[in-house]
């Protein structure tokens, strides 16, 4: 699956801003990025901490907190319907029937006082015209499909009788109660271990590969976004710095930051003499450059990087490797000069 | 090689814990079960293992945190699990803990430089103005604002928390630093800045490290030593390299071959896990691997495995190791 298929997108992203009203201004977290979703395609979202995935996210389900937070969008387009345009009532439809997200802390999401299986069940209960016996019917197989041990003696079990690991799996179950068409995974796996991790990354790649779901997925681990992203979105600081196959980014990453975070990695298949670091740390959203966002942490800045910041382009026309840099990037240079004098 | 600086033999914690409804029992969790091993001066040695497998448990047991069971700790010759409470508190100034979540132990109402003069203050060790002294040099070394100390802990990243919580550790001067997963609440950029700090530290001041984790790119970087983890019992232990190029043991090897590695191109089938895993409360029969072992022989699942040197360097416990067997079938190992 590539970016350039003449496939209908499942979900189209135009432009998302999302900002925070902060001491009385308003400031970009997610600043007009764009991007689509293939049927049947993972689409990983990385980067730093604060970078703005998980508002990316909550912005696509109309979740960003409305006391001081607000979101713009050209569209956000999901079969048909623009989600940013959407009353409250339809968006509550959506949500969890066509696009159901998985956050990334399991405990706070799952209800401590109520057994587990009757969770799963009241997940169905808004979207499906299943009867009460069909449902737990459902329920039941839905915990069978993610593999918890014994399902149907623990369905009266209570969340905190569960491990990590396995309430992490009944989110994924709620998740997908209602067969959703896209999936949003917010680090899903970041508080398992290994081989935990691995389940339930083996377990996500073959429910994909049964059904024509798509999925964003969240996380900052290099390693995971390798075993299973189609595509990679690098963020920084409110913006997509690169997004591309997730066999070219690795083999070419092109933006700086990108390039500097997989140096970053340690790897557990070879040796690392030594391991490089990104000097200095991310602006906070009160004090963000003008120019790219990167410019103060970056070995190639030039003159025009403290100035203005870079389109996202295309490396070469017709790419789906696209990079936001005004060194590493592929830009119209006679339209850079006459802009650097704006 | 010298006097080694910690030598750790067959310690144990128990805990009885009150478990089920409605008629609740006394359990016991054997949550660490005999576990011995050496760090050298200069060493950083890792525990690593599955959650749950007793490795918080044993980097507090050895600073006497939690009361050992049963076992011997002697650090730099002296015996820790017998000191009375005044060498204790001349050992617990050469070793020290750092924690996962450096904000829950800074105390919020207190300006760091404050926090972090204190333990010197207490020990009487220097007037107030060096003390401060020493405080201005320590953010330095961790990478802080020599002026940093004014500050309230809420008003640094976590980042920034995690140097301030390695600030505390350096405070005395310790010869052993236990780090319990240092860097794991940490995005990749901030953690890569953290292990070189701690690199650095390492090769000048000549620290030992222990150091525990479960993600076994950063033990690759960080270590030279390595002890595996399973269920309370140490299953595999020798130098990193080889330990990652042909472990020995079948759960190092499903261990390691969970471990994502950032290379689409390397890109396998996961294993899946079947059944539940294991709980330290009732350990599965023989060795407590057997369920998920791809290997298991009927030995297994009556008898726990012996210890068995393989080299001079490494050592493992299995059966697939005893009686001359030859070990792991040479397609897994590589
Ligand atoms: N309610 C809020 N009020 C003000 N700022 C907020 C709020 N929620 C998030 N932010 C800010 O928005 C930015 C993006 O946050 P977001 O949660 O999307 O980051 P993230 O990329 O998911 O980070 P992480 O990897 O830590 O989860 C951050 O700078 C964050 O501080
Ligand atoms: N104070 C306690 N009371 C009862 N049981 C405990 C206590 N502390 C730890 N345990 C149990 O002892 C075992 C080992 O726990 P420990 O915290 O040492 O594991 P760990 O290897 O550090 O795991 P993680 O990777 O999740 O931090 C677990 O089964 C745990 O539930
Ligand atoms: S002792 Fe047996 S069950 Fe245990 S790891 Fe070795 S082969 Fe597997
Ligand atoms: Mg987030
Ligand atoms: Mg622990």
């Amino acid at each position: 699956m590539t970016a350039t298929s003449k496939i209908e997108p499942v979900l189209d992203v135009s432009n998302l801003t999302t900002s925070f009203r902060i001491g009385g201004e308003w400031y970009p977290a997610v600043r007009g990025i764009s991007f689509s979703l293939q049927p049947n395609e993972t689409l990983a979202l990385v980067g730093e901490s604060g970078c703005g995935k998980s508002m990316t996210a909550l912005s696509v389900l109309g979740l960003v907190p409305k006391a001081n937070g607000r979101v713009e969008a050209d569209h956000i387009r999901f079969e048909g319907k623009d989600l940013s345009r959407l009353p409250d009532e339809e968006m509550r439809k959506i949500r969890g029937n066509g696009i159901s997200m998985i956050f990334q802390e399991p405990m706070t999401s799952l209800n401590p006082v109520l057994p587990v299986g009757f969770q799963v069940v009241e997940a169905l209960r808004y979207h499906q015209n299943l009867s009460r016996a069909g449902r737990e019917r459902r329920a039941l197989e839905l915990l069978d499909l993610v593999k918890i041990p014994s399902a149907k003696s623990r369905f009266k079990e209570y969340p905190h009788q569960f491990s990590g690991g396995m309430r992490q799996r009944v989110m994924i179950a709620m998740a997908l109660a209602c067969r959703p068409k896209v999936i949003l995974a917010d680090e899903p796996t970041t508080a398992l271990d290994v081989t935990i991790q691995a389940q339930i990354l083996s377990l996500l790649n073959e429910l994909k590969a049964e059904t024509d779901m798509s999925m964003i997925f969240i996380t900052h681990n290099l390693g995971v976004v390798a075993a299973l992203a189609d595509r990679v979105a690098v963020m920084y600081a409110g913006d997509i710095v690169e997004i591309a196959g997730v066999g070219d980014l690795f083999a070419r990453p092109t933006h700086p930051y990108t390039e500097a975070l997989l140096r970053s990695v340690p790897r557990s298949d070879r040796d690392t003499k030594t391991l490089y670091s990104i000097p200095g740390a991310v602006p906070p959203l009160t004090r963000m450059p003008k120019g790219c966002r990167f410019t103060a942490r970056c070995e190639l800045a030039v003159d025009i990087c403290r100035k203005q910041n870079p389109p996202l382009d295309a490396l070469a026309a017709g790419d789906a490797h696209s990079v936001r840099c005004w060194v590493r990037g592929n830009h119209d240079r006679a339209a850079l000069k006459e802009n650097a004098d704006v | 090689m010298s006097e080694p600086l910690l030598r750790v033999s067959n310690l144990k914690k128990f805990f009885k814990v009150r478990r089920g409804f409605p008629n609740p029992e006394t359990v016991i969790v054997r949550a660490l079960d005999g576990i011995s091993f050496i760090v050298q001066r200069g060493q950083a040695f890792a525990l690593v293992g599955e959650s749950g497998c007793g490795k918080s448990t044993a980097g507090r047991t050895i600073l006497r945190l939690l009361e050992p069971d049963e076992g011997s700790i002697e650090f730099d010759g002296q015996d820790v699990v017998n000191a009375d409470a005044k060498q204790m508190r001349a050992l617990r100034k050469r070793a020290q803990i750092i924690f996962q979540d450096p904000f829950s132990s800074l105390n919020p109402r207190m300006r760091v430089g404050n926090a972090l003069a204190e333990p010197l203050l207490v020990h009487g060790l220097m007037s107030k103005k060096e003390a401060n002294e020493r405080v201005r040099d320590l953010l330095e070394e961790v990478g802080l604002p020599r002026d940093a100390g004014i500050r309230f802990p809420h008003e640094f990243s976590g980042g920034q928390r995690q140097r301030l919580g390695i600030a505390r550790a350096l405070t005395l001067n310790p010869e052993l630093i236990i780090a319990d997963e240092p860097v794991s609440a940490l995005d990749v950029s901030i953690q890569s800045q953290i292990l070189t700090l701690l690199r650095d530290l390492q090769q000048r001041l000549n620290l030992s490290f222990i150091f525990i984790s479960h993600d076994l790119g950063v033990v690759r970087y960080f270590c030279q030593v390595m002890a595996v983890m399973y269920l309370g019992k140490i299953i595999e232990k020798g130098p990193v390299p080889k330990i990652f190029d042909e472990p020995l043991h079948p759960y190092t090897v499903m261990l390691r071959d969970a471990s994502p590695v950032p290379d689409p191109t390397a890109r396998k089938a996961f294993e899946r896990i079947e059944g539940e895993v294991p709980s330290a409360v009732n350990p599965p029969s023989g060795c407590h691997f057997h369920p998920r072992c791809p290997h298991v022989m009927d030995v297994c699942r009556k008898v726990y495995p012996e210890w068995i040197d393989v080299d001079a360097q490494r050592s493992v416990a299995c059966h697939l190791y005893t009686e001359g067997r030859g070990g792991l079938p040479v397609a897994e190992a590589g």
